[in-house]
Formats: structure tokens, C-alpha cells, sequence
């Protein structure tokens, strides 16, 4: 005899409907799950019963049957140490965790309108440091968790895509191919961060970064939840440094031909005025060009994700497709996306489960031409973040005749005239982005299969295999119309192949056992092998034949070979985990890992990684209780860990010895050493040590998250310099450095305002991380670093931290000469004089006493001047809802840093370039204190273009208000009567203001891109986008 | 990377085609702008009297030049790390020879001939280094701080540190170098059955190469009667002066021959071919350092060159001269870019002139082989030139007319422990004692090999 109890289940807090609880008559086993409208039906025995309900992240609930229906309202878990984290090969609890994650829930990243979910982590978590290098379209960003980890490896953390590790460099050609933005924001469930040593052990030589968990969202049991998320917006470039205008350009490069002694009106046509001068266009009207809204526009936005999730007892599955249009803020960047996503998980009996995921992105990265924003492109005579400052602002993209203005490779001066003048390199950015391409295209397959089998409940084994693959191809052609040079057309065309696969396969055996009550065991047993395989070249083709055909297969005259690569690497792995609490109130876990990785060297293929970690549930304790802490403190944990992890991003062959088959020697083919290689190279080694405790008040409505870490880096590889009388091909890479950070974090969560109707949630994070190299190879204690060879701005030494700015020192300007003081290596001021000439007694340069000093350079003169990465960084987000009404606001913050502003160099310099409206400050009469010194045409010293100098220096500090989400829910009863289970409007904004006294677009930015030490640089980068959309989210 | 071959089990001489490719690969290191193919002739050619800087840059031996050098000057810098990469190669190969090619080759005969062409091209690098790093053997007999001794290759990552050896040290290995060079090269190279390959024989060392090179090595040395002996074997008695064994080596009747494609004359006893797909590099060509109107150097108007009554305005090697207004430059390597024109290292007319010299020495100038010789280079430029004493500055004039940018002068200056003459009115005599009399030690060197002193 039995009957049938139906009911719905909601959220005491908003009233939602809860789907996928768990309700089960008590004492029993039987149990269904509540669909997706949150209601459940269940055949219960007769007699007096109750229903137990119990979902993750609610408390569990106890309710007697009255009736047929019984409807239940659960309240949130706010006890934060309940959350479930992901750790290699497993999940637990934050309570039960030993190691140092950070959490970050799906829903704190979607409707943003980003590219790759990294871009929305910023301020989200204590320890990780997000820099957004660039305002180009799915930039990867600039990662670090604790600080920067490595000299010569990359610094950016393991990503590991439901417990695959995944490619995540960029595949993008002059726009961002972050390989990370296949994932849909949508999908995630849960993005954990493992910063210490306990958290990371278990990926041994990969983990000295940090390893970032993702995990995507599964099916929930119940009938099909549809969802739709969809959004529109514009993006715009913000903070742009102000120009001079045509009025103001040819008054200035005149008052500046003027001093340096070229200008002479005899040798300039009556219509002009000095050198430079304006341009009529075809009405007759003055040309006043602002090349920046030629170069920059307002982006259009367009999301659609959809996905739908069910299942059954048995089967549960997820599916997901995503199509995504974003234009960036430069014309012609954009990020086009189409993606799929699937997965099932099949429960087959008792003891077997499997599974399957799969997803496919096809993803364009359109640009015309290079921003010049990427790493290494800073100084790109095309690049448009420069060409929309410097280009002079008299001149036009086109001729009268409506033609491009062009000349060679370069732009025509028109207005402007005379050889002292000179003729403009830089290339029409109209043309080029009318007519150039620089696009990829990445075709991202991500999926993997396994099989589980529980033979009791004590024992789970699995097995995984997984597979991350990349075909990504980049094609640019270069127009002819700017490439007509000397009667022949030299537009040329490239195409890039390469292919990138990755194949996981992970086989664990998991024991969980509890002996005499309370003595808590488990343990994990696993093995992995992992092979990489990628395998690239490209062509370069030029001087088209026919101008009207702009494909790689077009005809050109010359076709060359443009360099490729093949790369293989294999990683064996076998790893233990053992995890042991007390009562869950002492909890210990120990992990060892040995890794075999076919990239070390042949006398260092293997290594093992330990790791310890420790905690303490003291608010468990009977004391506690006695002594009325509970009172105050809900709950209270101490944590302590140890590990030496490894970084193991040394490339498939850096510890071969090569030869080179490729020279000639009179037309026959030579073998030469071409690499020297090194037996001994191997892992990195991090020493990371971390302590905190996480306290909860008042029922856990206040928590605080507090580490201290010390990450101890050794054998840190460098190129390390032989004797040259050794004859070695190259300077082989060796483990010899050192280098240490150690930091602080907060964590602050506070449930501020908790009733029906209003609510309001804080989180504010803070991490101090502090740098210091402590060796570099015998006999070097220093190395410097660029954006490009071309200017090097940051100094790593021993005894500081990594990269910092290495800059000359000045002394403004002399009111008596409007000359530019700058203060050499021994502390003496010497002046520059554009004017002098290297023979007495004029001289270039000189002591404030007239007498010739050594020209200034950076080698002999340049200090270390500042960090250049931020001594703390984190945010402040607030979550309001008021009934339908829910508002989220995050600011992020860095401070303690300071930015060589080099684009102020470019927007000062006094060759043709415009000029920033800061130079109207100049010097002109004796006895005038001035910001610059006298213009003077073709001096590109006094502005420090080849000098980095500390007047182009500034703090960095600033606090962004970097995202604001603002929606409303309309009521069930309206939307339920179109079958409408949820439906929420938003709008959202990004980057919508900063505060700052750095002068330039935006102080986060880095032209190095993720380079360990070139941070802190703006040169010629184009700003991050302020993003503005509207949307709209809807469930069935 | 796919057209690299790790050194594991030395894959690099697993085959019989890699071997030979190995030994291509040793000469196509010598042939680098950065040494032999370039900057050594020009350095040594700018630290002689003969020309005036033009260009006063950096990077193009203008303190070399200015006799101003420091130890992290380009081409002080440069030279020194081509030569020890150059040497390190040849003893990664001859080591490796032992090792396995010469199992790979089964013949003996043929590793080492191989072997022997390293050993030369070592002998070759070291001599180069002791020419513009080291005081001459003339200086204390050779007891002055030579360069390290490197003689087993270096191939990974490891302790390099290591002290010069002295001049005299470094002299007995060329020597012994060139010695079995001399016993172990072929005779000459052939097409096919007895037709010689001249290519082969310009571009590769034979046992006359060897032998033609040990007469400028011991005649750097001081030591006479071993220049006598060895170039007795490639030269006969009396004229015209031919080498009658292995590569018939013989003066060229018209010397501008020498100078044009293809550049493989009997007279050329080593040269390094450039192709347009193999050329010197940027800042390394010859012909932008002493040839191009706009170069970095012309000639010394006020030079004892250049004010030679004895060279005579019907000279053929007037004709490798061009004027440009008021300024003259040579002319030996007139192909522009992508500069093919292939560097000498040794032509038949100096192993001529160094036995002479030799005789003289030993002789007096009544010496009738040494008149025969000196003149027989003269007169084949200028037929109707009267017959000069081979008295020994009238050797090293006639050598410095023979050899103009071709990286002779300071090397005669130098082996003879002279002074530099003043170079037009800016540059004085520098005296053979004076500091900068040879280059500093490479900086880098100082650097990361505490060992090296200086």
C-alpha cells in the first residue's frame, strides 16, 4: 500500500524553483529527483513518513507528510565551507580541503561580453592577478597566480577542462586566438584556482604556476531545461590621448623647424607655411584628419547562447551550442564564434557509470591589419595603435583625386613639403584596413570519454580519455595599392598552417573507507600519459600578378617557404593521494606524484613531487562550544601545506644537442651544430609553503579567507652564457637561478543583508605579492628585456624583483635653455642640446658647467627604477537584489606598481609624428619652467623615444569599476502562463570608468603580452574597450 | 624542428652523406661574414695603413681602425666567437669521426681525409686568433699569452672555463695541425677519373693548401728554413713557378682573373665561395667595406702604398683600383648585391712572395730563387717593370701592393713586430710596444671564462 506525494521545491531566499533535489522517504533509499520546474512526485509507503530534501548548496530539510502535496522552501547553505572544490582527479569540500583553492562559480562570468572566461576573472579571486594586455579582440590575458613564477618558462598557469589539461596559448594572427575562448562562459560550472602546494602537488612538475580547474556544467536530473541567453552591445575605446589638431600640428612643426634652423621660406611654395603645412581635400576644404576614429569605431556585439539540460535516473545529459559576434574597438577586429557542446553521463547499473563530452568550436579572429598591440609589435610601421597618434593630422588618407594617399610603402606628405620635412614610413591605415587581412581561424575539438565502475561503495575506477585538438590557420594578404612600389607590385600574401593535438588518458582507482566511526580514509591511486603532437608551416608569397585576386593561390612571382615546426612531447605520470580525517576535524592528505616528460634532459627524464598538507576544524571542537566562541565565530579553520611542485614548459627538444641540416656550402647541403642542448635540463622546482585559516561569523554571514604563502623557486632555467672560446652554437638553457615570492591574502564574504525581499552580498579580496630574484647564472647578476629588440625596457636583477623598469633618470627642464636635464650613472645632470654637434663647443651633450659630457645611454645611465608588477591587486564586488531586481557591481584594483607610459615618447617625439596636446607645455622664452623642453624638428632624444627615461614613468595604481550587471526577473506569474519558467533582462557594462593618475588609456595593459619580464609597458598598445550590453536570459 | 638531427648516438655521422655534409658544414662556419668570409680580412685591413675611414662607425672597425679598441667592440667581439665556434665544430667532428663516422665510412684513407680538412680548418681559426689577439712569436719567442687551447668539442651545457696557452703553444698545434693535414689530404680533387675538380680544389683544403698555409705560419714564426722546406714542395726552382705534385698551382697571367667568376684559378690556393643564395650578411661584405664608392674605407692617398713610385701607373693591379672623385677604392670584389664574390684566403702569388722572403733571410738578397720569385710576381702585373732587390721592405711592399684588401698588411706588420704607420693626418704612428698594438681580449671571453687573464 502506497500513494503518491507531489510537490514543488523552492529557494527560501528568492523563491525559485530548485531543480534537481534530491528527496528521499526517510530511513529508506528510495529516492526521485525534482525537475526542472523544481517539482517532484514520489510513491511513499503508508503510514506515518517524512521526506528528506537534500541538493548542494542548501541545507538539508526534514519535512513530516501532512498531505498529498507537500511543498517545501530550502534554505541557501551559506556556510561557505560546505561549497564542493575541484582538485586533481576528484572534487571535496571546501571544509575538507586541505590545499589553497579559489573558487569561482560559472554564474560570476557569464553575461559578459568577453571572448575567453579569463578575461572576466579579474578581482574575482584572492591570489590570481588577470591583466587584460590589450584592447584586441580575445587577448589572452595576463595570468599569474602568486606572482610570476618563472625567467625563462611560461608563468601562466595548467588549465585543466573537466580533468583534461587543455592548450591555452593564443592561435590568433593580428586579433587574440586565446585557445581558452572554445569554452562558453555559459557552460561553466565552476572555475577552481589551486594556488599552494597541496592543491597543486598532484600535477607534479606542471603545477609551479598554479593549475586552474574548469569545470563544465552537466546534465541535471529532470524533465529538459532549455535556456537561452542572449545579449547585444557596443564597444568603444576610451581614454584616448588627445592630438594635436591641423592648426595646432603645423604652428608646432613649424616653431620646431623654426629652432632647428630648416625652415627658410625661399625654398617653400607661397601657399604653404613653413614645412609643414595644410592640404585642401577635392571640396576645397582644409584637411584636419583625426586618424583615431579612422582606426578606432564603436564595436557591435552579438551573443546567442542556448543549451538544454535533463536526464533521467539513469541518463543526464547537457547540451549547448553558442554563436558569438564581437567586433572590437579597432575597425575590423573582431572575434566571430560558433560552438557545440555536449555531454551524457549514463548510470548503466549499480556498479557502472560512463560518459562522454564533446565539444566543437569553429572561431574566426578577424583583423586587417596589425594593432600593433600584440607582444613583439609595438614598433610595427603599420601597427594602428600607433599610426592613430602619430600620423600628422594635416594630411589625409586620400588624395583630391579620391586615390589612397600613398607613396611607396609609406603615405605622401601632401600639405607638408621639403626634404627637412621628410616623407611619412608609416603606412595609410584607411587603405590597410580597407584593403589588408590578417585573419585566423581556430577549429577547436575538445572531448573525452569514461567509463567508472564502483564494485562496492568504497571503490570508484575510472578511466578518462580525453583529446584537445587545434587546426588553426592564419591567412594575411598586404594590398597592393600600398605595396606599388617602384612600378612593381609587391602585395604579398601568407598562409599558416598548423595542427595541434593533444591526447590524455587517466586511469585512478579511488578508496574511500571510514573504520570504527570516525577515522576517515581515502585514496587515490592514478596513472596519466599525455602526448602532444604539433606540427606547423607557412608560405609567404609576393608580387601579385593580378591585383584583383587577393588569395594565397593567386599568381605571384616569388614563393617562399616560410619556416614551420613539428614538436612532440610525452609526459607518463603515476600519482598518489591519501586523504585522512579525524572525526572531519583533523584532516591530513598527502600526495606524491612522479612525472617521466620526454622534453628534459636524457639524465633528468623523472622526477618526483611531493606535497603535504594539514588542516583543523576548530570550531568542532567541544572547547569551542564551551568556551561560547560559537557565539561569535560559526566556524573556524586552520590550514597549512607544503609541496615542491615543478614547471615543466621547456619546449619538446630544449635539452638536444642539434645540428642543422639546412645551410649550403656552394649549392651542397651542410650538417652543423645548430643548438647546443643540455642532459642535465629539467623541471623547475617550487617550494611552496602556505598557512591561513578561514573564519566564519555570525552563522558564517561573515567569512574571512586569510594565506600566507612562500614560494621558493630553484633551478630556474636561463640561457646561460658560455665562454665564446667554448664554441658553442648557443647558449644552452641550464637550471641555475632562484627566485622567491611570498604574499598575503584576504578574502572577505559577507551575506550583508539577508531577507525576502532584499539582499546584499560583499566580497572583497586583497593579495600581496612580493618578489626577489636571488641568483641568476654564475658571473651574471642581470638581464635585461624589451616589448621588441628595439627598445629595452626592463631590468631583472638579483636582489630585486623580476622586470623592473629600467629607466634614466631626469631633471625636468632648464628654464634657461628649455633643454632636457638628465641625471647619468655618477648622479651628475647633463643637459641635451638637439642643436650641438659632437665637435666643441657645441655640444650634444654637456654638465650643467658647459664643459662636453659622455652622451647619456641607457647601458651606462639607466637605473632600476620601479616595479613594474603590482605589489597588491584584488576587488570588491557587491551583489544587490530586490524582489525582481538583482544588481552585481565589480571593481578591481591594482596597486603598487608603475607603467613605462613609452606612447608618451611616440606622442612627443619631433620628427613628423603628431603630438599629444601635453607639448603645448613647451619651453619658449628663457625663464620658463615647462613640462618640455624647446621643440626642435627631428629631435627624437629629448622625449626619450630611444632613451627610456623616468619622466615617462607613472604609477599604476588604479581602481576600475570593471563590471556592473544590473537585471530584473520578471514574476513566475507572469511568465509562467507562457511557459516561461525564468525570464531575466539585463544590461551590462565593462571597464565603465578608472581611477587613476596614470595619464595614459589604461595603466592594465602589457605591450610584453605574458612575458615573465617585460610588464608594465604601454607603447603604442591600443586601449581595453569599454563594453556596453543588453540582454536577455530565459529558461523553459 | 624538421630539418635538425639531434646528436643522440651521433645521428649527425650516421650516414656516409652526413659526413660529407659534416665537412661541407666546417668550411660553410669558416666561410661566415663574421670570420673568414669577411671581417677578419676586413679587420685586418683596417688595422693597417693603407686606407682611410670614411663612415667613423662602431660597427664597421672604425676603432680598429683609430687603433682605438675596446673589448667590446663588434669586431673584437665577433671575430674571436666565430674563430673558437668555427674550431669547436672541427673538434666536434673529429671527435666524432673517432667515435663513429669513421665505423659509418669504413676507409680509412677517406676519414682521414676528412679529418685532415678539419684539422686544417682548426689550424686555419687558431692562426687567425693569434694573428689579431696575440703578441707576435717575435715578441719573447712565442712566451707571451697565446688563446685557449680548445681541442675536444664542446656539445652541451657544462664548466668552459680554461687559460690561454702561450703563442709558442698555440704555434706547435697549428703546426701539428697542418703537418698531418699535409700527410692525410688528398692530393687534389677530381671530377671524375683525372680531370680535376677546380671548384673543389679552390673551396677545399688539399695537401697543398696544407702546405701553401704551413709557409705562412712559419714564416709569421720566424722560422725560415721550415718555410723553405715546405715551399719547396709546391714551388719549383726556377720560373715559371708551378706546383708540380697535386694541385698545379701556377701565377694566373693576368691577376684580374683571380677576381671573377669563377674564381676557381690555379692561383687561388683557398677561397670561399659566395652564391646569391649564400652570401656574407649585412656589414660583413667586403665590397661595402673597401669597393662601394660610398664604402667604409678608401685608400691612403699618403700611404707608402699608395705614394710607390714602384707602382707603376701600367701595373695590372692599378686596373684593381676604380676612383671615385677624389677618392680611390679597390676593386677586387666588384659584384654588388648580394656580394658573390668569393673571399680569398690564400693565392699561389703569396706562398711565392713567403719563400722569397724566406731565402732572403736566410740567403741575403743576392739570393737568385728570391730575385726569380719577387719579380715573377712584379712583372706578371707589370711587364715592363725593371727587376727589383728582394731586400725585405722591397718584399713587403710589393706584398702590400700584390695583396690590397685582402687581409695581408697588419698580418706583415704584425709578424714582424713593426709599427703601425699613421693613417692620413688624424691617425699617427702607432709603435710596436704600444698597448693597443694588438686587440683587447673579447670582452664576452672576460666575462664568462675568469681563467682567460687580461
Amino acid at each position: 500500500q502506497s500513494r503518491t506525494i507531489t510537490g514543488t521545491v523552492t529557494g527560501k531566499d528568492d523563491g525559485a524553483p530548485i531543480p534537481g533535489v534530491t528527496v528521499v522517504v526517510a530511513g529508506t533509499k528510495s529516492g526521485v529527483t525534482t525537475n526542472g520546474s523544481g517539482s517532484y512526485t514520489i510513491k511513499v509507503p503508508s503510514g506515518p513518513q517524512s521526506l528528506v530534501f537534500t541538493s548542494i548548496g542548501y541545507l538539508k530539510k526534514t519535512e513530516k507528510i501532512t498531505g498529498s502535496i507537500l511543498n517545501v522552501s530550502l534554505e541557501s547553505d551559506t556556510k561557505s565551507l560546505a561549497e564542493v572544490q575541484v582538485v586533481g582527479y576528484g572534487t571535496t569540500t571546501k571544509r575538507a580541503n586541505v590545499g589553497n583553492i579559489a573558487t569561482v562559480k560559472g554564474s560570476e562570468v557569464v553575461e559578459q561580453p568577453v571572448q575567453n572566461f579569463q578575461q572576466a576573472l579579474g578581482g574575482r579571486a584572492p591570489g590570481a592577478q588577470i591583466t587584460i594586455a590589450n584592447g584586441v579582440s580575445n587577448t589572452t590575458p595576463v595570468f599569474r597566480i602568486r606572482g610570476t613564477n618563472s625567467i625563462s618558462l611560461s608563468s601562466q598557469p595548467l588549465f585543466v577542462v573537466d580533468g583534461v589539461t587543455v592548450f591555452a596559448g593564443d592561435y590568433g594572427n593580428e586579433s587574440g586566438g586565446s585557445a581558452l575562448s572554445n569554452i562558453d562562459p555559459n557552460d561553466i560550472e565552476s572555475i577552481d584556482i589551486a594556488k599552494d602546494g597541496a592543491a597543486t602537488a598532484i600535477y607534479g612538475s606542471q603545477g609551479a604556476n598554479g593549475v586552474v580547474f574548469i569545470t563544465t556544467k552537466k546534465g541535471k536530473k529532470g524533465t529538459a531545461v532549455i535556456s537561452v541567453n542572449a545579449y547585444t552591445g557596443v564597444t568603444n575605446v576610451s581614454r584616448l590621448p588627445q592630438v594635436l589638431n591641423a592648426a595646432q600640428y603645423v604652428a608646432l612643426k613649424n616653431e620646431a623647424m623654426v629652432n632647428a634652423g630648416v625652415y627658410s621660406a625661399a625654398t617653400v611654395p607661397a601657399s604653404g607655411f613653413g614645412h609643414a603645412g595644410f592640404t585642401t581635400d577635392a571640396s576645397g576644404n582644409q584637411v584636419d584628419t583625426k586618424w583615431a576614429d579612422l582606426v578606432y569605431h564603436t564595436g557591435k556585439t552579438y551573443n546567442v547562447s542556448t543549451s538544454i539540460s535533463g536526464g533521467t535516473e539513469k541518463t543526464t545529459y547537457y547540451g549547448s551550442a553558442n554563436w558569438s559576434s564581437q567586433e572590437g574597438i579597432i575597425r575590423r577586429d573582431a572575434y566571430k564564434n560558433k560552438g557545440m557542446n555536449f555531454n551524457i553521463d549514463h548510470k548503466a547499473n549499480k556498479y557502472i557509470t560512463l560518459g562522454m563530452k564533446v565539444s566543437y568550436v569553429d572561431q574566426l579572429s578577424l583583423a586587417a591589419v596589425t594593432s600593433g598591440s600584440l607582444a613583439g609589435e609595438q614598433y610595427a610601421t603599420a601597427g594602428l595603435g600607433r599610426e592613430a597618434l602619430l600620423l600628422p593630422p594635416d594630411i589625409s588618407p586620400y588624395n583630391a583625386d579620391g586615390s589612397y594617399n600613398t607613396n611607396g610603402a609609406g603615405m605622401g606628405t601632401q600639405g607638408n613639403v621639403g626634404s627637412a620635412y621628410g616623407t611619412i614610413a608609416y603606412t595609410n591605415p584607411v587603405s590597410a584596413l580597407a584593403l589588408d587581412r590578417a585573419n585566423a581561424e581556430i577549429s577547436h575539438t575538445s572531448a573525452n570519454v569514461y567509463l567508472q565502475v564502483k564494485p562496492t561503495p568504497w571503490i570508484t575506477l575510472k578511466t578518462l580519455y580525453g583529446a584537445d585538438i587545434i587546426f588553426n590557420t592564419a591567412d594575411s594578404f598586404t594590398n597592393p595599392i600600398t605595396n606599388y612600389v617602384s612600378g612593381v607590385n609587391t602585395a604579398s600574401a601568407l598562409a599558416f598552417e598548423s595542427t595541434n593535438k593533444r591526447y590524455v588518458w587517466d586511469n585512478t582507482a579511488q578508496f574511500d573507507h571510514t573504520f570504527f566511526g570516525k577515522h576517515n580514509f581515502s585514496l587515490l591511486l592514478g596513472n596519466e600519459q599525455r602526448g602532444t603532437n604539433t606540427n606547423s608551416f607557412q608560405l609567404n608569397r609576393s608580387v601579385l600578378s593580378d591585383p584583383a585576386f587577393n588569395v594565397i593561390q593567386a599568381g605571384y612571382s616569388t614563393t617562399t617557404y616560410g619556416g614551420g615546426g613539428i614538436g612532440v612531447n610525452y609526459l607518463v605520470s603515476f600519482f598518489g593521494r591519501l586523504n585522512y580525517n579525524f572525526d572531519e576535524k583533523y584532516f591530513l592528505s598527502g600526495t606524491i606524484r612522479r612525472d617521466g616528460y620526454s622534453g628534459f634532459g636524457a639524465d633528468k627524464k623523472y622526477g618526483y613531487f611531493p606535497g603535504f598538507g594539514a588542516s583543523w576544524v576548530v570550531d568542532k571542537e567541544k572547547f569551542w562550544d564551551n568556551m561560547h566562541f560559537d557565539k561569535v565565530f560559526s566556524s573556524l579553520k586552520l590550514r597549512g601545506s607544503y609541496a615542491q611542485v615543478g614547471n615543466s614548459n621547456v619546449g619538446d627538444f630544449g635539452s638536444y644537442t642539434l645540428y642543422s641540416a639546412s645551410g649550403l656550402y656552394n649549392g651542397q647541403g651542410t650538417v652543423l651544430p645548430s643548438s647546443t642542448g643540455n642532459d642535465k635540463l629539467g623541471w623547475e622546482t617550487s617550494k611552496k609553503t602556505d598557512i591561513g585559516f578561514t573564519v566564519g561569523f555570525f552563522k558564517d554571514r561573515l567569512t574571512l579567507d586569510a594565506a600566507a604563502y612562500y614560494n621558493n623557486i630553484n633551478g630556474l632555467l636561463y640561457n646561460v652564457p658560455a665562454p665564446p672560446s667554448a664554441g658553442l652554437a648557443s647558449n644552452p638553457l641550464v637550471n641555475v637561478g632562484s627566485m622567491w615570492n611570498k604574499g598575503l591574502e584576504f578574502d572577505l564574504n559577507a551575506s550583508i543583508i539577508q531577507n525576502s525581499s532584499f539582499r546584499w552580498t560583499a566580497n572583497f579580496n586583497i593579495s600581496f605579492n612580493q618578489n626577489k630574484i636571488t641568483a641568476l647564472a654564475t658571473g651574471i647578476n642581470q638581464y635585461t628585456s624589451g616589448t621588441t629588440t628595439s627598445e629595452i625596457t626592463n631590468i631583472s636583477q638579483v636582489g630585486y624583483s623580476i622586470g623592473n623598469l629600467w629607466m634614466i633618470r631626469s631633471a625636468g627642464v632648464d628654464p634657461n635653455n628649455g633643454r632636457r636635464i638628465w641625471i647619468n650613472a655618477a648622479g651628475t645632470k647633463v643637459e641635451y642640446a638637439p642643436t650641438g654637434t659632437t665637435a666643441t663647443p657645441t655640444q650634444k651633450w654637456y654638465y650643467m658647467d658647459g664643459t662636453a659630457a659622455p652622451a647619456i645611454t641607457q647601458a651606462a645611465d639607466a637605473v632600476n627604477y620601479a616595479n613594474s608588477t603590482p605589489k597588491a591587486y584584488g576587488g570588491f564586488s557587491n551583489t544587490f537584489s530586490y524582489k525582481g531586481f538583482d544588481l552585481n557591481i565589480l571593481c578591481t584594483y591594482q596597486l603598487g606598481f608603475s607603467v613605462y607610459y613609452g606612447t608618451q615618447a611616440t606622442l612627443t617625439d619631433q620628427r613628423f609624428w603628431n603630438n599629444s596636446t601635453i607639448i603645448l607645455n613647451h619651453w619658449t622664452t628663457p625663464g620658463q619652467t615647462a613640462q618640455y623642453p624647446q621643440v626642435y624638428y627631428g629631435d627624437n632624444v629629448s622625449n626619450g623615444t630611444g632613451l627610456p627615461s623616468d619622466f615617462n614613468v607613472y604609477k599604476g595604481d588604479f581602481l576600475k569599476l570593471k563590471t556592473v550587471n544590473f537585471g530584473y526577473t520578471i514574476p513566475k506569474n507572469i511568465t509562467s502562463k507562457v511557459n516561461i519558467s525564468n525570464l531575466r533582462v539585463f544590461v551590462s557594462a565593462q571597464n565603465l570608468a578608472i581611477i587613476t593618475k596614470y595619464p595614459g588609456p589604461d595603466p592594465e595593459v602589457s605591450a610584453g603580452g605574458t612575458g615573465n619580464s617585460t610588464q608594465g609597458i604601454d607603447r603604442n598598445t591600443a586601449a581595453n574597450a569599454r563594453v556596453i550590453t543588453a540582454g536577455i536570459s530565459l529558461k523553459f | 624542428l624538421p630539418t635538425s638531427i639531434s646528436n643522440q648516438g651521433y645521428a649527425q655521422f650516421s650516414t656516409v652523406a652526413r659526413i660529407q655534409a659534416g665537412v661541407l658544414g666546417l668550411y660553410a662556419t669558416v666561410r661566415s661574414g663574421a670570420s673568414f668570409g669577411g671581417r677578419y680580412i676586413e679587420a685586418d685591413e683596417a688595422k693597417g695603413d693603407n686606407w682611410i675611414n670614411a663612415t667613423s662607425n662602431g660597427i664597421t672597425d672604425y676603432n680598429t681602425w683609430r687603433e682605438a679598441n675596446t673589448s667590446n667592440d663588434t669586431e673584437v667581439v665577433g671575430l674571436w666567437g666565430q674563430c673558437y665556434l668555427s674550431i669547436n665544430d672541427c673538434n666536434l667532428f673529429i671527435d666524432g669521426m673517432a667515435a663513429s663516422g669513421s665505423a659509418v665510412l669504413g676507409n680509412a684513407t677517406l676519414t682521414n681525409n676528412y679529418v685532415a680538412e678539419a684539422r686544417f680548418l682548426r689550424a686555419l681559426n687558431y692562426f687567425a686568433l693569434l694573428n689579431m689577439y696575440c703578441q707576435p712569436y717575435a715578441v719573447s719567442n712565442g712566451a707571451s699569452p697565446g688563446v685557449p687551447l680548445r681541442l675536444t668539442g664542446n656539445s652541451s651545457a657544462g664548466d668552459y672555463t680554461l687559460a690561454p696557452a702561450t703563442v709558442a703553444q698555440v704555434y706547435t698545434q697549428i703546426i701539428s695541425d697542418l703537418t698531418f693535414a699535409e700527410a692525410n689530404l688528398p692530393l687534389a680533387y677530381f671530377t671524375t677519373g683525372t680531370t680535376l675538380d677546380a671548384t673543389s680544389n679552390t673551396t677545399r683544403a688539399s695537401r697543398n693548401t696544407a702546405i701553401a698555409l704551413s709557409t705562412r705560419v712559419y714564416l709569421a714564426k720566424g722560422d725560415y728554413a721550415n718555410v723553405i722546406t715546405q715551399a719547396n714542395k709546391i714551388v719549383t726552382l726556377t720560373a715559371p713557378f708551378t706546383a708540380t705534385t697535386g694541385v698545379p698551382y701556377a701565377l694566373q697571367a693576368n691577376i684580374a682573373n683571380v677576381f671573377k667568376t669563377p674564381y676557381t684559378t690555379t692561383e687561388s690556393v683557398f677561397s670561399l665561395p659566395f652564391t646569391t643564395a649564400e652570401t656574407p650578411g649585412t656589414q660583413n661584405q667586403l665590397a661595402t667595406y673597401f669597393v662601394n664608392t660610398t664604402g667604409e674605407f678608401y685608400i691612403n692617398a699618403s700611404s707608402q702604398l699608395f705614394t710607390d713610385p714602384n707602382w707603376r701607373a701600367t701595373d695590372a693591379r692599378r686596373g684593381l683600383t676604380k676612383v671615385s672623385g677624389t677618392k680611390t677604392y679597390s676593386n677586387k670584389y666588384p659584384t654588388g648585391s648580394p656580394y658573390t664574390d668569393w673571399a680569398p684566403v690564400m693565392r699561389y702569388s703569396e706562398v711565392l712572395l713567403n719563400l722569397a722572403e724566406a731565402r732572403v733571410n736566410v740567403n741575403g738578397v743576392a739570393d737568385l730563387q728570391a730575385i726569380a720569385l719577387l719579380n715573377a710576381v712584379r712583372q706578371r702585373s707589370d711587364p715592363g717593370a725593371p727587376a727589383i732587390i728582394p731586400t725585405i721592405a722591397n718584399i713587403l711592399e710589393e706584398r702590400n701592393i700584390e695583396f690590397l684588401a685582402e687581409g695581408k698588411r697588419w698580418l706583415d706588420l704584425w709578424r714582424l713586430h713593426m709599427d703601425i704607420p699613421a693613417k692620413g693626418a688624424t691617425i699617427g704612428v702607432l709603435p710596436a710596444t704600444a698597448p693597443a698594438y694588438i686587440w683587447p681580449m673579447s670582452a664576452t671571453e672576460q666575462v664568462y671564462n675568469p681563467a682567460i687573464g687580461r
